[in-house]
């Protein structure tokens, strides 16, 4: 089984955008999206990744061809955030994106699924850290990257309360 | 005058003109260097990425130094770099007026790295010989302060040979006069982070000297057959070589003279990996971009911001240089922004990425 379609990679990009809140223009806009691919791919396997991938794929078509965005919301929490198997896996891309960090999936599921060989907590690349959705979300630079230049520690933070489109 | 035959520049106006000729070539080099280095992904290309990064920054020096000196000589900058033509259309020849190459906004690639040495390719010209091509006879009725095609300066530092000889001259004929300018518009080191060389500020003759030679050494060298500049750092042509050749060059610090002869570079080797580069679409319009799009918003938003920005630094170099500092903040966003876009494919186009937009339409709202 080839894992590494297009098509896979278009389903992770709406998965993520479904279950981080950013637009796919802002997660491609990282330049992360290949890399974190093929890092779940490398630690939980191309099946399992398939599998979480395809239960979404198909709740998307679902909810457009019905015109119905609530079966994919209420599809996302009951088959996947809910599911034992792939709802830890769903949590984990959702960190990765925030803070580039792979956490160590939790215990019950090592033990119920298989503990795998790469799956150790870690930041995935040193070009990733800044990139993490996090510091957008909280209007901050991260610390130690982007930094907003010189002498721009006598201006107020640029943090917005609300979105600017609003 | 044993170069008054050739001399371009005779009066006052004549010298402001080329100065704002100046910023213009200097500003021209800014986009194509900054699109080519935000379309390396992330983590790979060191090497190019550090080269054309510390580039791009002396040429942000290069402009506010001409800035300093348009400025010294009793320039009025309102308008200059807001004028929509202050960027020009890309696909475009410099202002230098050398029309043998052009200048895309494009990927990082070996044709880019080609244009890149021919923006700073060098040449030396006798002391007093004309700096200009071999041009046709100009009727002097006709003559008019412009920069005509007859006017083709073979490269940036000839360009600045000829501000250099115009700034002398005058100099010469009107004394201290000719620095009628507002000190207090005056770039000080103070409101420039000082990482690409030293900041000039112009009050005199000899300070104006100083400014343009920062300008024209950084790029080509201190003189030929070296390949360093005053300040015994790279200059552009050789730094850019660096990457057709896979090589860096070496320089003696403490003796300059032991340093690589040019075109033999004998320090470190490396590899460019001209494939980890984002497709950029070649001289992209607001128009290749389907409207409505997230696309579309994102790269309307890049040029307002971007029209804003030159309006931030001009609103610097004319007598508010504190506006420097935020002004530079927002050129970090800005480079977000950009690579936001060269990161993002354009929707029904296969396998071609965004790119951001410099140049301001006057057609659009």
């Amino acid at each position: 089984m080839d894992i590494d379609t297009p098509d896979l990679m278009e389903y992770f990009l709406n998965f993520s955008a479904a279950v981080t809140g950013f637009s796919r223009f802002d997660l491609l806009g990282t330049g992360q999206a290949s890399l974190y691919f093929s890092t779940i791919e490398g630690i939980i396997g191309g099946e399992i990744f398939r599998e979480l991938l395809q239960t979404f794929h198909e709740l998307y078509v679902r909810a457009n061809s019905e015109n119905d965005a609530s079966i994919l919301t209420e599809g996302i929490t009951d088959e996947i955030l809910m599911s034992g198997k792939l709802g830890p896996i769903a949590s984990n891309i959702i960190k990765l994106w925030y803070s580039a960090t792979w956490y160590q999936l939790p215990d019950p599921w090592r033990e119920k699924f298989g503990a795998r060989q790469n799956d150790t907590s870690f930041v995935v690349s040193p070009y990733a850290y800044p990139e993490g959705l996090l510091w957008q979300a909280i209007g901050v630079n991260p610390p130690g990257a982007k930094a907003p230049g010189y002498a721009s520690w006598q201006y107020p933070p640029s943090v917005r309360l609300t979105s600017p489109k609003n | 005058m044993t170069n008054n035959g050739y001399r371009l520049i005779h009066t006052v106006e004549d010298l402001r003109y080329y100065l704002i000729q100046g910023m213009k070539i200097e500003h021209a080099t800014i986009p194509p260097y900054l699109t080519a280095l935000y379309s390396l992904k992330p983590g790979t290309n060191l090497e190019a990425f550090h080269i054309i990064r510390a580039v791009v920054v002396e040429e942000m020096l290069h402009l506010t130094l001409a800035a300093n000196v348009f400025n010294a000589v009793g320039g009025d900058i309102n308008g200059v770099l807001t004028d929509p033509e202050f960027i020009p259309e890309y696909p475009a020849h410099l202002p230098t007026g050398s029309v043998d190459f052009k200048v895309n906004i494009e990927k990082f690639s070996p044709n880019t790295v080609e244009t890149f040495l021919n923006i700073e390719r060098s040449k030396e010209v006798d002391k007093d010989a004309p700096l200009v091509l071999p041009r046709p006879e100009l009727n002097p009725w006709l003559r008019i302060l412009g920069l005509e095609e007859t006017y083709t300066f073979y490269s940036i530092g000839l360009f600045y040979a000829e501000v250099i000889r115009g700034l002398q001259e005058l100099h010469q004929e009107m004394g201290d006069d000719l620095f009628c300018g507002d000190p207090n518009k005056q770039i000080t080191p103070e409101y420039y982070y000082d990482g690409a060389g030293e900041i000039v500020p112009v009050y005199d003759f000899q300070s104006a000297i100083r400014a343009l030679r920062v300008i024209q050494e950084q790029g080509e060298g201190s003189r030929q057959q070296t390949i360093y500049d005053a300040e015994r750092e790279l200059c552009h042509y050789y730094r850019f070589q660096q990457l057709e050749l896979g090589q860096y060059y070496s320089i003696d610090k403490n003796n300059p003279l032991n340093s690589d002869s040019p075109d033999h570079p004998t320090g470190k080797t490396f590899i460019v990996d001209w494939d980890a580069v984002y497709p950029v679409k070649t001289n992209a319009k607001l128009s290749d971009y389907p409207e409505g799009s997230e696309l579309y918003d994102a790269a309307k938003e890049f040029q307002q911001q971007y029209y804003a920005f030159l309006g931030m630094i001009q609103a610097s170099f004319n007598g508010s240089p504190q506006a420097l500092i935020p002004a530079v903040g927002g050129m970090f966003k800005l480079k977000e922004s950009a690579e936001r876009l060269i990161r993002n494919p354009i929707p029904d186009m296969e396998g071609v990425n965004a790119a951001p937009i410099y140049r301001w339409n006057k057609e659009q709202k």
